[in-house]
């Protein structure tokens, strides 16, 4: 995943690109293979939920996402969480600039 | 004495299943299977059943959501798409162009900011639908997207 998070005036902007096929049923049929996309991304700084997402096969490969949340997070870590449809999960973390 | 006992158990579902959205995090993928079923069929976009489906009714008003995208996307698979809405606790994207109407779900947590951007594929030209759920009631925004390319493996 690539990420980037940058606070300013107590809000902060993330920018989060995930790898992922996002292989939709009509796509997958076509190609014979296993529809397969992410299905659900969360973003916590600490224990606080700062994003969170339930998603769908209509978006975009290596899908990109764009948030913003407030609070005083400069230097603390983002940490995103995704699950996609055949259970796997992937995390990553970037400290907010 | 049996009914009455079964009635009893039938609340307490009913109270669990009723647990307000924005108190813990939430993933629509296991707690509302059914909505991501909810398909377009032809002549009958599914997005205001989807929208029921969802939040329960299908009383949305006009306003108060703004939803950016293209007018004409000349690629269907990667469509920019932001949705805007102060004071959203529950914000949600649907369309009617792919087999099935909804696309995202987000519960805005305690210290987000209901303005959520992402990329979205159109099989075709389709309109997309925002709605926003603020104290409790729901409003929406609509916006034609022209796809020239499908983006749905279509």
């Amino acid at each position: 995943m690539r990420i980037k998070a940058k606070e300013k005036d107590g809000i902060t902007t993330a920018k989060v690109m995930a790898k992922h096929p996002m292989m939709s049923y009509a796509e997958a049929k076509k190609k014979g293979k296993e529809a397969n996309f992410i299905t659900y991304v969360i973003a916590k700084v600490g224990d606080e939920v700062v994003y969170e997402a339930s998603t769908s096969q209509f978006l975009s490969k290596n899908p990109y996402l764009k948030f913003k949340f407030k609070g005083e997070n400069k230097g603390k870590e983002l940490v995103i969480t995704w699950t996609d449809l055949s259970g796997k999960t992937k995390t990553d973390k970037k400290k907010i600039k | 004495m049996e009914r009455r006992k079964f009635l009893g158990l039938g609340a307490g579902i009913l109270a669990a299943t009723m647990i307000p959205a924005g108190l813990s995090a939430q993933n629509y993928r296991e707690t509302k299977v059914d909505v991501w079923k909810v398909k377009n069929e032809k002549d009958k976009p599914g997005v205001d059943a989807a929208i029921k489906a969802l939040f329960g009714t299908d009383k949305v008003e006009d306003g108060k959501v703004k939803l950016k995208a293209p007018d004409i996307a000349e690629n269907g698979a990667v469509i920019p798409v932001t949705l805007k809405a102060e004071g959203a606790s529950r914000l949600a994207l649907f369309q009617d162009a792919n087999p099935e109407s909804l696309v995202a779900v987000f519960d805005v947590p305690k210290n987000g900011i209901p303005d959520y951007s992402l990329r979205i594929k159109l099989q075709k030209t389709g309109t997309v639908v925002a709605v926003a759920e603020i104290d409790g009631k729901l409003y929406k925004a609509s916006k034609v997207v022209k796809v020239t390319i499908g983006g749905c493996g279509g």
